[in-house]
């Protein structure tokens, strides 16, 4: 800046900044002031933008900005204030399309009003700490309009109406609603709950409190699980249309608590109806409903679990006790079946496969199958049943899958040493009687249980099929070499390794010496071959096929057991035998002698024989005869195949006793086992210890475990602790 | 076997022999003592003459019967076991000369009378807790009379009971001896079981048996003795 040279010059441009005309400031906001009127009036179409901001911004730069902002604020208030009025005058369904209307007019109004206050809104506003000028508007609406005295309550009241009576079926503006809902939302998440959605949550919880009140004294339990379900699905859809999206998860707590959650016992266990009744009767839409809406509350789907736990329980245990059931071994088997059948459908189908079901649905049969202690010889007569005759002609897809299941009720049993037992009776019999269906089958079967249980389990049964194979052979090579006796009687001999085979005490028989002198033979070409060996005839195992001529010349085959063809023997040199006569010759002990007779003598269609007197019993007097009347419409007679059968209860006794003697080696070598690693174990460690090793062949009893500790004690394996009672010690 | 030891204690006068701690004292062996110390060891030989039948050479039951009726003290008294133990006796009736000699000398008693005198000591002695264990252990060995015997059947059992826990325990006993007698588990009881009984008493309280836990470690007979105990009470 020139001085003395320039004097002429006087430059007035900051002539403004320095002047503080008081009226300056006046007419400005007076300028101002007129434009915003003009803008809500509708009128905004005559006014410079270019100007006013002009204006505004000079205000601001002359340190007028406080007046600049106190005017807005009071010119809008005034302003807010008629358009309360005007929206209090809206009559009816007007009220919320003309607070609407208003709404949209403040939008547009406050934009161009920010527009031209931008520089304040920039400048004086963040630096003085005032509200933005977008912000203010809204803050003023609320404070003017939404909280107004009249407006307020009014507002609720109608959106709250609204709703309602969406929810009785009428159809509402939702683009109304929704509009108005936003307008909530904008003024802020205070706002909006404070103002709507409290309310909102607290009038629908009154309402499916009423709702669902009313459903379930007239609905039964399907039928209300329907009408919940569709109300859930309203009050979704209802957010997704005109509510903000985080209520959705508020309003579903709603429904669920007061329709669900707030009956679930009820309907549980409605009678006709609830959830008993659903199993019973499959119905898999229900079940899946009630599943899918129990799932959203605490412990529904508990609830249910435990409910089809208790049932599935008793039923089962029904089933297991039914005397009526346990005269059929393989109906019971069966019955079990289809019952695990059927609960996996419904599971599989209306539970998606929960694997928590499933486990309650294992554990449920687990209890109730081990309830009845026939249970793993019934499955092994199932078994037995099943590969005799059941499978036949089903295709091997089928009989893998029919296995499969079976072996699944096997993983029940907690006693699967008794089932094995069994099975190796079962097994035996139909070897040794050629009764299987299906060889592939059987092999199918023992690789299942060696996969389950492990090689010791099978090793035996394994035994056998080896044994049976062999004996093939050896029959082949005794053949071969005695090529003379191929003339005579056949015989067949299976050699059965001792230890693998179920012992049968075998008694005492005479064999026709036709028989007799054969049999001599095979056991010289046998133990010429294998040395070292002993042979002993099990004459209590075996059958023969004789052919037969009667008294009118029929002819027939009669397929007996060993005792038997001892007796029919007998007659080809007799005509009538008494059975003091029968017994001396045969020395077939007694009870199976008096059997056999019987099944010869008293079966209609296989009396071969005649008795004297025609009693169903055996006297010790009777006479016997050849039944020359005999006949039957078959060429080939079966007579008294050995079929396993459902023990007698001496015969269970038995075996329950064999069992039980098994299982103290058992546990002794496991009770070994254990302190020889351990050392020094303490007795209730020691117990479970032992309960664990033991649990995939049976469930050992703790008072049996203390008895073998004991007897270990005695035998100087095992000593107490001298300090501490408790402890046990190994004695190397 | 100990070997027969050749020291005294006190000396032989003093006619007391007050509880011991037995043997402790190395005697000064002076020469005047050492007459008196053989003298009394030959008392202990002649009075183990006195009733040992002289074929054997040793004691028989016959003598011990003899022995108690000089004592004037019954057969049964559990005091006569109470000696067998200090003797450390290994068969049952008979005393052998290094074990009456030991026995003898820990009780330092070389005559009759002394040994009289000495014996409500040593009912003292096997009484008191540190050694109760080790003469109620003893008394089950005791009657193992057989070579590799494990086991002692019920009615001596029941006997033994009676008079090594009788009095300490009488009511446990007559209990657990009435039990024995009507059970039908074992007919025999071993050195486990007889150790629980003496564990049982000392640990249980009775007759409520309440702190007792069948899912310890105590042997299966006292478990079913309980049950039994229990059920003829009413108690469930």
């Amino acid at each position: 800046m020139s001085n003395q040279k320039k004097r002429n010059f006087q430059i007035e441009a900051f002539k403004h900044r320095v002047v503080v005309d008081p009226k300056y400031a006046d007419k400005t906001w007076k300028v101002l002031e007129h434009a915003i009127h003009e803008i809500y009036n509708h009128n905004a179409s005559g006014l410079s933008f270019e100007e006013l901001y002009r204006n505004a911004y000079n205000m601001v730069l002359h340190k007028f900005g406080e007046k600049l902002y106190s005017g807005l604020v009071s010119t809008m208030t005034s302003h807010l204030k008629e358009i309360s009025k005007s929206i209090e005058a809206a009559q009816g369904e007007s009220f919320l399309e003309e607070l609407n209307r208003k709404w949209n007019d403040h939008n547009k109004a406050l934009q161009m009003i920010r527009d031209i206050l931008m520089y304040m809104d920039r400048t004086y506003i963040p630096s003085n700490h005032k509200t933005p000028v977008h912000e203010l508007g809204l803050n003023l609406w609320r404070d003017n309009i939404i909280h107004s005295s009249k407006i307020q309550s009014r507002l609720l009241n109608t959106l709250l109406e609204l709703v309602h009576r969406e929810r009785t079926g009428e159809v509402i503006d939702r683009g109304l609603m929704r509009n108005i809902i936003k307008m909530l939302m904008d003024l802020g998440s205070a706002v909006y709950q404070e103002d709507f959605e409290k309310h909102f949550l607290e009038v629908s919880a009154e309402f499916y409190k009423v709702e669902s009140q009313k459903f379930i004294e007239c609905c039964d339990c399907g039928e209300y699980l329907k009408k919940a379900e569709k109300r859930l699905n309203e009050e979704i859809e209802r957010v997704t249309h005109y509510l903000d999206a985080k209520s959705e998860i508020k309003i579903t707590s709603v429904v669920e608590k007061e329709m669900i959650a707030n009956h679930m016992p009820r309907l549980v266990h409605m009678e006709n109806s609830g959830l008993v009744n659903m199993l019973l009767d499959d119905k898999y839409e229900d079940l899946g409903r009630m599943y899918n809406l129990f799932r959203r509350v605490p412990n529904g789907l508990l609830t249910i679990r435990e409910v089809m736990t208790s049932h599935l329980r008793e039923t089962g245990k029904q089933l297991v006790t039914d005397p009526e059931r346990l005269k059929d071994p393989v109906e019971f088997v069966q019955r079990l079946l289809d019952e695990k059948d059927k609960y996996d459908s419904i599971i599989n189908k209306a539970f998606s496969n929960d694997k928590t079901f499933q486990n309650a649905l294992t554990n449920s049969f687990e209890y109730f199958i081990n309830l009845n202690a026939r249970s793993p010889e019934f499955i092994s007569l199932f078994v037995d049943d099943k590969l005799r005759k059941g499978l036949k002609g089903v295709s091997e897809e089928d009989v893998e899958i029919i296995l499969d299941k079976v072996m699944m009720l096997f993983r029940y049993l907690q006693e699967k040493d008794v089932f094995e037992k069994y099975y190796k009776q079962h097994l035996a019999k139909r070897l040794l009687s050629g009764k299987t269906v299906s060889d592939d089958a059987e092999r199918s079967l023992i690789v299942k249980l060696k996969t389950e249980c492990g090689y010791q389990f099978t090793s035996k049964l394994e035994g056998m099929f080896t044994d049976m194979k062999t004996s093939q052979d050896t029959m082949q090579g005794f053949y071969a070499s005695h090529p003379e006796l191929g003339e005579g009687p056949t015989l067949v001999v299976q050699v059965l390794t001792t230890g693998s085979w179920p012992t049968q005490p075998s008694s005492t028989c005479n064999l026709p010496s036709e028989m007799s002198a054969l049999c001599e033979k095979f056991r010289s070409y046998y133990l010429g071959t294998h040395t070292g060996r002993r042979l002993s005839w099990q004459t209590n195992m075996g059958n023969a096929d004789m052919k037969a001529t009667f008294g009118k010349g029929q002819k027939h085959e009669l397929n007996v057991s060993t005792y038997q063809m001892c007796v029919l023997m007998l007659f080809n040199n007799a005509e009538r035998l008494s059975y003091k006569e029968i017994e001396q010759a045969t020395e077939i002990p007694a009870p199976e002698l008096k059997r056999c007779l019987q099944s010869m003598a008293c079966v209609k269609g296989k009396n071969v024989l005649r008795k004297e007197p025609m009693s169903k019993d055996i006297g010790e007097e009777d006479a016997f005869f050849v039944n020359d009347k005999f006949s039957s419409k078959f060429y080939k007679v079966k007579i008294g195949t050995v079929v396993a059968q459902k023990e007698s209860e001496p015969e269970k006794q038995e075996t329950r006793q064999r069992v039980e003697e098994d299982r103290k080696p058992q546990i002794e070598a496991a009770l070994v086992r254990i302190m020889k690693s351990r050392r020094v174990l303490d007795h209730n460690n020691l117990i479970s210890e032992v309960t664990k090793q033991l649990q995939q062949r049976f469930l050992p009893n703790p008072t049996e475990i203390k008895k073998r500790i004991e007897s270990l004690i005695e035998r100087d394996f095992l000593e107490r602790d001298n300090v501490d009672r408790k402890l046990y010690r190994y004695l190397a | 076997m100990p070997r027969a030891s050749k020291r005294k204690a006190a000396p032989a006068s003093s006619s007391s022999v007050t509880a011991p701690p037995p043997d402790q004292s190395r005697s000064r062996t002076a020469k005047a003592t050492s007459k008196t110390r053989l003298k009394e060891s030959d008392q202990i030989d002649n009075l183990f003459d006195t009733y040992a039948n002289s074929s054997l050479g040793q004691i028989d039951p016959e003598g011990i019967e003899t022995l108690c009726s000089d004592m004037k003290v019954e057969y049964t008294d559990v005091r006569i076991l109470m000696l067998a133990w200090k003797m450390k006796a290994q068969r049952q009736g008979y005393f052998t000369k290094d074990e009456w000699q030991a026995g003898m000398k820990a009780l330092k008693a070389n005559t009759l009378l002394k040994l009289v005198k000495t014996l409500s000591e040593l009912k003292k002695e096997a009484e008191a807790p540190q050694n109760f264990e080790d003469f109620y252990s003893f008394a089950f060995k005791y009657c193992l009379t057989e070579e590799k015997q494990k086991g002692v059947d019920i009615e001596s059992t029941c006997e033994l009971l009676k008079i090594v826990l009788g009095y300490q325990f009488p009511s446990q006993v007559d209990s657990l001896v009435e039990y024995l007698k009507v059970q039908k588990d074992y007919k025999v009881i071993n050195k486990d079981q007889w150790m629980g009984f003496l564990r049982f008493c000392k640990e249980i309280s009775f007759p409520d048996m309440a702190n007792y836990d069948e899912n310890q470690a105590w042997p299966l007979i006292l478990d079913n003795f309980v049950d039994w105990k229990k059920q003829k009470s009413g108690g469930r």
